[in-house]
């Protein structure tokens, strides 16, 4: 019969996504399980390293610190980014517009970059650090340890929690503020007792993220940390290290750092879920013209907060045409030196490489990102049901950790992949697919099933209507998400630096790389090119959307 | 060359609920057919099983002799216009139209021909180019009749076109599309809650309550002569009173207790002191102020509305009815007055005490 050749067709594309997953999400996280309960020499089950880990104040005591340096992080995002939406919502400010993109483009760029940026003003030898030294007399060491990652990553996470509480801002109708105020609540009481519990969900749901975010970011406790070691930094050097190195350990920490993204993850979805109020404003809040010193304290808490958010930025675009000796030191001359060295060097595809690895992910991401939303959302079935849980894998899974997982699973036959630009695109495209299955099938749930089914009527096989119909309609909006997720892509370290070989560096590689080896003047004109690309991308998206607000 | 469709015992299962369970009817060639029922009754998932949507669990359904229980929807050479018209939002007006003639691998010049007559019944020729987004509710409704007859389709199949339209396009619309309808002479299968609108454009009609189809007639027969006290109660307003019979000679007469109506309608074989529901439409009382014999009544409130005055009373039982009077010159009548009330025999329905039974002989008006 006609319908069960149909039904196999679905069903088959669904099958072989799920292999895809199983060979590169599933069977890479078991091999990292296995290995950390398994004793090499015996093969026996062991809980040796997870022992080793907890009876070492040396391990666990990282665990401690990025718990430390995670809360903090996050509480200083949150005290900035709320009232940061808040007053550009309420508070008619010029430029509100611009400053928007910028927030934007602070969060898009890598959190390294941050960590370098300041090294750069506030480090030993740093501009700002230098001036103080010099004036006060004083000789002060520089930002480096625990206070130095805190700042790094509450200025790159708070435009996140920005982004979050202002979406919910959006969708409050002002209605609501106005009945309060009937009802004698003053301003101040307002804001705390009718617009902060509102926004509630949404900051929790925006600090999560930030949390998870910053718990499993390698680079900044890398660069800026110092001695203060963080819990990622102690998987990539126990992974990676120079003295000794143990997978088994490693493994166990990845499983450690797996387990509690995982129960973040569900006290996410728990909060997500209970704690929501659906609004949609018909009148939403107007930003209205301020008064006397309160205008002036908007003004300066604003563009104050915005400058500091691109003071990296700024920084690395700056030093990138300055002149360098020696590699770190500057001799205060300009010069395109600096690119000369990096994008018209010999034997150097970095850049090439990212681009060309960015978008073979792009590719896969959004084709099987099509494919995987559709068959959850319209081709209901116990295969398209495992699909969703397992697609949602890489969501709760660093990428240090899926990077090492990579190297573990696919190092040896039959699948050996480790060195090839393969692993590098499939570790990106895998890292991104959650985020991409998320908006697309928002977009299709948004597709009433009746326009497919007039398209069926009118005499189109299913595929037929499938690729004619919904995909076309679908793709504006997948688009979007497309360049959202190139943007993401092209800044992302965490896992490239585990997979990558000479022949498959990338920018951010590059840059790292760079960094580590205080060649500060290349590494500038690598962020700059990097800057530069995700500024044009945000902008192609802005202008695709004609869209302010954005999704991450 | 019109078909006919023949739904003989068909059955619709959703997991364990059984929605449909062993429903037949025939939809005569060229008919304007209207499936009505509240919602939740089943019509639209007996119209998803005519075009394929929904799958069969039993039973067949015919177009004329062929058995299409198992070719695929976009086979059935059935035409839809769906409640949400599915108008497709990336494609201009002419395309959606010309999107299943491309499937049937039309010639571009024929095709070209036939979206332009079709544009032009439904009298949107100058929108040929627009896209969806561009057009009102009611053009994007004729896009979507224009985009399921322009193939020329065996049946046309409606669900509900018409509720997320205003009163007045509402009316303009239905009237356009029964007009469409009898011009191409095509089989025609239409869902609808809305009675009046059934009442507009329908040949017959189905009506439907829980999975079974209560009575099929011509609008006059099914508002006139419903078969039970839901259609009479579902189609317009009806007043249900209980009533005795009492046989006196070769008289029948319906006893109300203080007033009595001979009938000459009554069937046969009724029995003398069976209890019986009498159904009284708002319009077939006569309300009258000055008489001893009827039911007796007093006004609790009224409402004038041009035309009609409409009277909410209370019997002497405690019973609300609601009776509608042409408005006339004198004064509406003021609240608390006891007024008497008679029935008009010829027009009023009887109906066994449970409901289902008709106690009208058919036909005898």
């Amino acid at each position: 019969m006609n319908t069960a050749k149909k039904f196999n067709l679905w069903m088959g594309i669904a099958l072989l996504i799920l292999c895809f997953f199983i060979i590169f999400v599933v069977y890479p996280l078991i091999l990292i399980l296995y290995k950390s309960v398994i004793d090499p020499e015996s093969s026996k089950l062991t809980l040796d390293y997870f022992t080793k880990f907890f009876a070492r104040k040396y391990y666990w005591s990282t665990l401690v610190n990025s718990f430390y340096v995670t809360v903090c992080s996050t509480i200083i995002a949150s005290v900035i980014g709320l009232p940061m939406a808040y007053v550009l919502r309420s508070v008619k400010i010029p430029g509100s517009k611009y400053l928007n993109i910028l927030i934007v483009i602070s969060y898009l760029s890598p959190p390294f970059i941050g960590a370098y940026a300041w090294i750069q003003l506030l480090g030993r030898n740093g501009f700002v650090t230098q001036i103080i030294n010099s004036i006060f007399g004083v000789k002060l060491d520089g930002i480096y340890g625990f206070a130095g990652i805190v700042l790094v990553f509450a200025l790159q996470s708070f435009p996140l929690i920005y982004m979050y509480v202002s979406g919910a801002l959006k969708n409050l109708d002002n209605s609501l503020n106005e009945a309060a105020e009937s009802l004698g609540l003053t301003a101040f009481q307002r804001v705390r007792q009718i617009i902060l519990p509102l926004v509630m969900p949404s900051l929790l749901a925006g600090s999560l993220l930030v949390f998870m975010r910053v718990f499993s970011d390698f680079g900044t406790p890398m660069l800026i940390g110092e001695g203060f070691k963080t819990f990622p930094v102690l998987i990539y050097t126990q992974f990676m290290g120079e003295v000794s190195t143990d997978d088994h350990f490693a493994a166990s920490l990845c499983v450690i750092v797996i387990v509690i993204t995982l129960l973040l993850f569900f006290l996410q979805r728990y909060i997500a879920g209970h704690y929501s109020y659906s609004m949609t404003a018909l009148k939403p809040m107007e930003a209205v013209e301020a008064k006397g010193s309160k205008k002036i304290f908007a003004y300066l808490f604003v563009y104050g907060v915005t400058f500091l958010a691109m003071l990296p930025q700024l920084t690395v675009i700056f030093t990138s045409f300055l002149e360098v000796s020696g590699g770190a030191v500057y001799t205060g001359n300009f010069s395109l030196q600096n690119y000369m060295n990096t994008l018209f060097a010999k034997d150097n595809n970095s850049i090439t490489n990212t681009y060309l690895f960015g978008i073979c992910a792009i590719f896969i991401v959004v084709f099987m990102g099509i494919f995987i939303s559709y068959l959850t959302v319209r081709k209901r079935s116990y295969v398209t049901e495992v699909l969703d849980t397992v697609t949602m894998f890489p969501y709760i899974i660093p990428g240090s950790v899926l990077g090492i997982s990579f190297l573990y699973a696919f190092n040896k036959q039959p699948l050996i992949l480790s060195g090839t630009a393969l692993i590098i695109i499939i570790s990106l495209a895998i890292r991104r697919m959650p985020y991409t299955i998320r908006s697309s099938t928002a977009i299709i749930t948004q597709i009433s099933p009746s326009i497919e089914e007039a398209a069926i009527s009118l005499g189109a096989t299913e595929f037929k209507s499938f690729w004619k119909v919904t995909v076309p309609m679908m793709l504006p909006g997948v688009l979007a998400g497309a360049i959202m997720s190139w943007i993401t892509l092209i800044s992302e370290l965490s896992s490239s630096i585990i997979l990558y070989t000479s022949k498959t560096s990338t920018l951010t590689v590059a840059i790292y790389t760079e960094v580590i080896r205080s060649n500060f003047g290349n590494a500038a004109a690598y962020s700059t090119v990097l800057t530069l690309t995700s500024i044009i991308s945000l902008l192609i998206f802005f202008k695709l959307t004609h869209n302010k607000d954005i999704s991450v | 060359m019109s078909v006919a469709i023949t739904i003989d015992n068909v059955v619709k299962r959703f997991g364990k609920d059984t929605i449909i369970n062993g429903l037949s009817v025939d939809v005569r060639p060229g008919e304007f057919f209207t499936l009505l029922g509240p919602s939740g009754c089943g019509k639209t998932t007996l119209l998803r099983m005519i075009i394929g949507f929904n799958s069969i669990e039993g039973g067949t359904i015919k177009i004329d002799d062929q058995i299409i229980n198992d070719i695929p929807t976009h086979l059935r050479n059935m035409g839809m216009v769906f409640q949400n018209y599915a108008i497709f939002p990336h494609m201009s007006v002419k395309d959606n139209v010309a999107f299943g003639l491309k499937n049937r691998k039309v010639a571009k010049e024929k095709m070209n021909a036939l979206v332009d007559e079709i544009l032009e019944t439904v009298k949107i020729a100058h929108l040929k180019d627009r896209m969806p987004t561009q057009l009102s509710g009611g053009q994007q409704q004729r896009v979507a009749l224009a985009r399921a007859i322009v193939i020329h389709p065996q049946v046309l199949l409606m669900d509900e076109p018409l509720s997320n339209l205003d009163a007045k396009l509402r009316v303009e619309m239905r009237n356009a599309i029964k007009i469409i309808q009898q011009k191409i002479g095509i089989t025609t299968v239409y869902v609808t809650h809305d009675q009046e609108e059934a009442l507009a454009v329908s040949d017959r009609i189905a009506i439907m309550n829980n999975g079974i189809i209560q009575q099929i007639g011509t609008p006059k027969e099914i508002y006139q002569r419903p078969n039970c006290v839901f259609v009479a109660t579902f189609i317009g307003l009806s007043n249900i009173l209980e009533a005795k019979v009492k046989i006196t000679g070769a008289a029948k007469i319906l006893d109300f207790g203080a007033y009595e109506v001979p009938m000459d309608n009554l069937i046969p074989e009724i029995s003398a002191g069976s209890k019986v529901l009498v159904s009284v439409r708002p319009e077939e009382f006569e309300i009258c102020l000055n008489r001893s014999d009827g039911l007796t009544a007093v006004v609790e409130h009224s409402v004038f509305l041009g035309v009609t005055t409409h009277y909410f009373m209370r019997l002497e039982n405690g019973q609300e009815i609601e009776v509608i009077q042409n408005s006339g010159v004198e004064d509406t009548i003021p609240n608390k007055t006891t007024v008497r009330l008679l029935v008009q025999p010829a027009k009023i329905n009887v109906f066994t005490e449970d409901g289902n039974t008709p106690l009208i002989v058919r036909g005898n008006r």
